[in-house]
């Protein structure tokens, strides 16, 4: 069953913080995953499906999935000092990539991927404790071209379709967002007010919306990773968000957001 | 809406570029052979003379016009520098 519905910024300054990253808007950032972390234990989740970007670290050029479920016993990533090992849902893993592809979606697989900070940068603020083993699903947002919004949110409908069939109390979390642009000449100017706007509209349950949206318009708001949240919102159709902080940055919008299920 | 987007079809003739981008992104074992010297880490990947002299400078225009992708340009940066002055970070 789907228990819980969130996502959370995966900005990198928010784990090794430089000196020109405010440090204050950091430790917001850090209180609203610590929110996260303390709803998680209280929904007792088995299993934590999370939607993320590669950030081409799992797959470089050499082979590019749309869509992607990791199927291993478990995954590991690197950065800097960092090391994560967190152990797979595998039957849970199973049943999402063999029952998507039975509902007419052709995902891509692998047993054995380095796992992205997409993933566990969220995962580092906001694991539960006990932890929970996780499912890692992979939405290609780098390297175009993309799947359309429309595509993720018709993918994020069959997942919340197969989660919610499931015994397991599953949690499912996007990673991404908000406006952002690394390595291009806008890295210091982001489209806050989008971000702003598009909250109401989720605080609203239009999350539908995000589906008709273009991958055009994403890139030119510097949004390509709400392609995660477009999956989430398949999953929890009209909930109306519960937005925990949204703190822009001069070079990112940070937001952490709940949709009860 | 005509402007080009931000992030572009990765053309195929800078993949080698980006290779080498993402390795500096991602392997350690490379960034450290790179850090010691640049010129021999970058023969392992075939780069050409001016792809080698962009990449060592860090020269993001000269990479983003030989077709680099805008990420991998930002993000191997910042690894180096993460290698190169450590104590500038705080971690969490």
């Amino acid at each position: 069953m789907l228990v819980g519905a969130f996502a959370c910024a995966h900005t990198p300054q928010l784990l090794a913080r430089p000196s020109t990253e405010d440090r204050d808007l950091v430790l917001r950032v850090h209180a609203a995953f610590a929110r996260v972390k303390r709803r998680l234990e209280a929904l007792r989740a088995d299993a934590i499906a999370i939607v993320a970007g590669d950030h081409v670290e799992a797959f470089f050029l050499d082979a590019v999935p749309a869509l992607a479920v990791y199927v291993g016993t478990e995954c590991t990533g690197t950065f800097g000092h960092y090391r994560y090992r967190f152990p797979i849902h595998e039957p849970l893993a199973r049943a999402v990539v063999e029952q998507g592809v039975e509902r007419g979606f052709d995902l891509f697989y692998t047993q054995h991927a380095p796992l992205d900070y997409a993933f566990y940068i969220p995962l580092h603020f906001t694991m539960p404790e006990p932890a929970a083993p996780i499912v890692p699903l992979h939405v290609n947002v780098y390297l175009p071209p993309q799947p359309t919004p429309r595509r993720c949110y018709d993918w994020g409908r069959a997942l919340g379709e197969i989660l919610r069939t499931r015994p397991e109390r599953v949690v499912l979390m996007a990673s991404g967002g908000m406006s952002h642009f690394p390595g291009t000449d806008r890295y210091a100017s982001p489209e806050f007010e989008y971000d702003r706007r598009l909250l109401e509209v989720l605080k609203a349950g239009r999350g539908r919306e995000l589906a008709a949206i273009t991958g055009q318009e994403l890139d030119k708001m510097g949004n390509i990773e709400l392609r995660t949240w477009a999956t989430l919102l398949g999953a929890v159709g009209e909930a109306k968000a519960e937005v925990y902080c949204y703190e822009p940055s001069w070079h990112h919008g940070n937001a952490v957001v709940e949709w009860p299920v | 809406m005509n402007d080009p987007p931000h992030y572009r079809f990765p053309p195929a003739s800078a993949y080698r570029l980006n290779r080498c981008l993402f390795a500096l992104k991602s392997d350690d074992a490379f960034r450290a052979r790179f850090l010691k010297d640049a010129q021999a880490a970058m023969s392992e990947l075939a780069l050409d003379a001016e792809e080698a002299g962009a990449v060592a400078r860090g020269d993001r225009d000269a990479l983003l016009a030989r077709g680099a992708h805008p990420y991998l340009v930002f993000m191997a940066d910042l690894r180096l520098r993460m290698e190169r002055e450590p104590v500038s970070f705080e971690f969490f």
